[in-house]
């Protein structure tokens, strides 16, 4: 069997320019959910380390509930769950109906919620890693905790993170797929439709597997390079 | 000749960990231009006391003052209204650890000029000028643009030191500063501070270098278990200790390094 090529092309028969939009589909669900996996993530990791005792329970709790319930289920429970909060909110509100929650959205918060768990583990081994000794040369200087952490902290651990923040991108990407439950036109759910369509379920799959690859490479490239420049200065580093 | 004003004093101060009564009751005052070394046994609470000072380790009971700057923390914790007056007095204090603690993400000069730019907001071109000068006077102005990670451990306390004069401190304290150093390279850590000595800049000094300590000092203190056992001249301390405790410490130290 000869698989035809122009499908894949951009002639009238050819499904590349939908397969390029989904590829850009993967990576804006995947930086969504990565940033905001960050920036939550950056929020539990601090109440593991400085809050208080209740905080430090909540923090430590919800990363074990993250950590220890399958991807595709917590995007079933925002998606379809979410939709039926948000009906019942709005028949309740006098609204008719029919109500629906953008599956970008239910499956960015997933990924995003499922990632901050990872990420504030990352970031938590990072911050223990920073010598205290440099801290207290911070603090004995008169630094406040905002600058010793932005001037001293921070920094240090970032170098410490960069590479387990590089695992947990390409993670993120690869749960990405996952969203293609939700109806959302990213790579996986294009390259379904196309092989359904079609009949050509290795050339599509086969496309599939090698957009991806593209953005795993590409991003892995990324963040060596950020590794090798965060480690100036350091024994075992580059310039 | 007006008397030298008060730079640094101590009173009453008291510090445990747990059960363990580290500091118990210390007075102590630095005029401006005072050399005092701390010397003792490990444990008796030399290192505490010099930490207590910039409040690294909040005292339980006592009174640290430092310029116009005072604190008298209860309990062993600062509220956020003393924390702001521990920030003032650090700002006036120079401060040089025993593991030099140098910030390896940053370069030597970026080391010295941190704190006058990120605390004291002083002007860039200002603090860099300074900062070259004062690894100059440490002998490392080639070194500037070095990582700490490929400097020797005597070059390392040394930028740790220009570090401390970048704060133009009031008075500097030094946490067994060649305690951690190879002993080739101990001699050039003492050297800068005795020149720092011979221009007057008041020091504490918590040492086990007992022939430096005994020619830099105005002031030699032997602490022994938490206490003020003997305090005087070098001459006095080393010479004519009053204290059976201090001289058994001392000849003890001369025969090892014997």
């Amino acid at each position: 069997m000869q698989a035809d090529l122009t499908l894949l092309g951009l002639g009238p028969d050819g499904w590349g320019l939908a397969l390029a939009r989904a590829g850009l589909m993967t990576l804006y669900v995947s930086v969504a959910a990565f940033l905001s996996g960050l920036a939550f993530g950056t929020l539990i990791a601090w109440a593991r380390v400085a809050g208080n005792w209740p905080l430090r329970k909540l923090a430590e709790a919800y990363a074990t509930v993250f950590r220890g319930v399958p991807d595709i289920l917590v995007i079933y429970l925002f998606y379809f769950g979410g939709r039926q909060v948000v009906t019942a909110i709005g028949t309740a509100l006098g609204l008719s109906g029919p109500f629906d929650i953008s599956g970008f959205l239910a499956g960015v918060l997933a990924i995003g919620l499922i990632s901050a768990a990872n990420q504030s583990e990352v970031l938590r081994g990072a911050y223990q890693a920073v010598p205290r000794g440099t801290i207290e040369a911070g603090r004995v200087v008169g630094m406040t905790r905002l600058i010793l952490f932005r001037r001293v902290i921070a920094p240090q651990a970032l170098v410490t993170a960069i590479p387990g923040m590089g695992n947990q991108w390409q993670s993120v990407i690869k749960e990405s797929a996952l969203v293609s439950v939700t109806g959302l036109v990213e790579t996986m759910r294009q390259v379904a439709v196309a092989a359904g369509t079609t009949q050509e379920h290795f050339l599509f799959y086969a496309a599939g597997a090698i957009i991806y690859l593209i953005i795993t490479t590409l991003s892995d490239h990324v963040f060596r390079l950020a590794e090798r420049r965060s480690l100036r200065g350091h024994e075992q580093g580059g310039l | 000749m007006s008397l030298p004003s008060t730079a640094l004093s101590i009173a009453g101060l008291r510090k445990s960990f747990g059960s363990n009564e580290v500091l118990r009751g210390i007075d102590l005052v630095a005029k401006d231009g005072d050399v005092i070394s701390l010397i003792g046994a490990s444990g008796s609470g030399k290192s505490t006391l010099l930490r207590c000072i910039p409040m690294l380790e909040i005292p339980d009971v006592g009174t640290v003052s430092v310029g116009e700057d005072s604190l008298s923390p209860t309990g062993g914790r600062l509220s956020r209204a003393q924390l702001a007056v521990a920030r003032q007095m650090r700002g006036h204090l120079g401060f040089v650890f025993q593991n030099f603690n140098l910030w390896p993400h940053r370069t030597v000069l970026q080391n010295v000029i941190e704190a006058p730019l990120f605390v004291q907001s002083r002007p860039r071109a200002e603090a860099v000028e300074e900062a070259t000068a004062l690894l100059e006077k440490v002998g490392l102005a080639e070194k500037r643009d070095a990582w700490p990670a490929h400097l020797s451990g005597g070059q390392q306390q040394r930028v740790a030191i220009a570090r401390a004069l970048a704060q133009r401190p009031r008075a500097i304290l030094f946490d067994e500063p060649t305690s951690a150093l190879d002993p080739e390279l101990v001699g050039e850590v003492l050297k800068v501070i005795r020149a720092l000595a011979a221009e007057g800049r008041t020091m504490l000094i918590v040492t086990h270098e007992m022939g430096f300590a005994r020619e830099v000092s105005s002031r030699v203190v032997f602490l022994h278990q938490g206490l003020i056992e003997e305090a005087g001249t070098p001459g006095q301390v080393f010479g004519n200790p009053a204290s059976e405790r201090c001289r058994a410490f001392l000849s003890g130290h001369f025969d090892r390094n014997r």
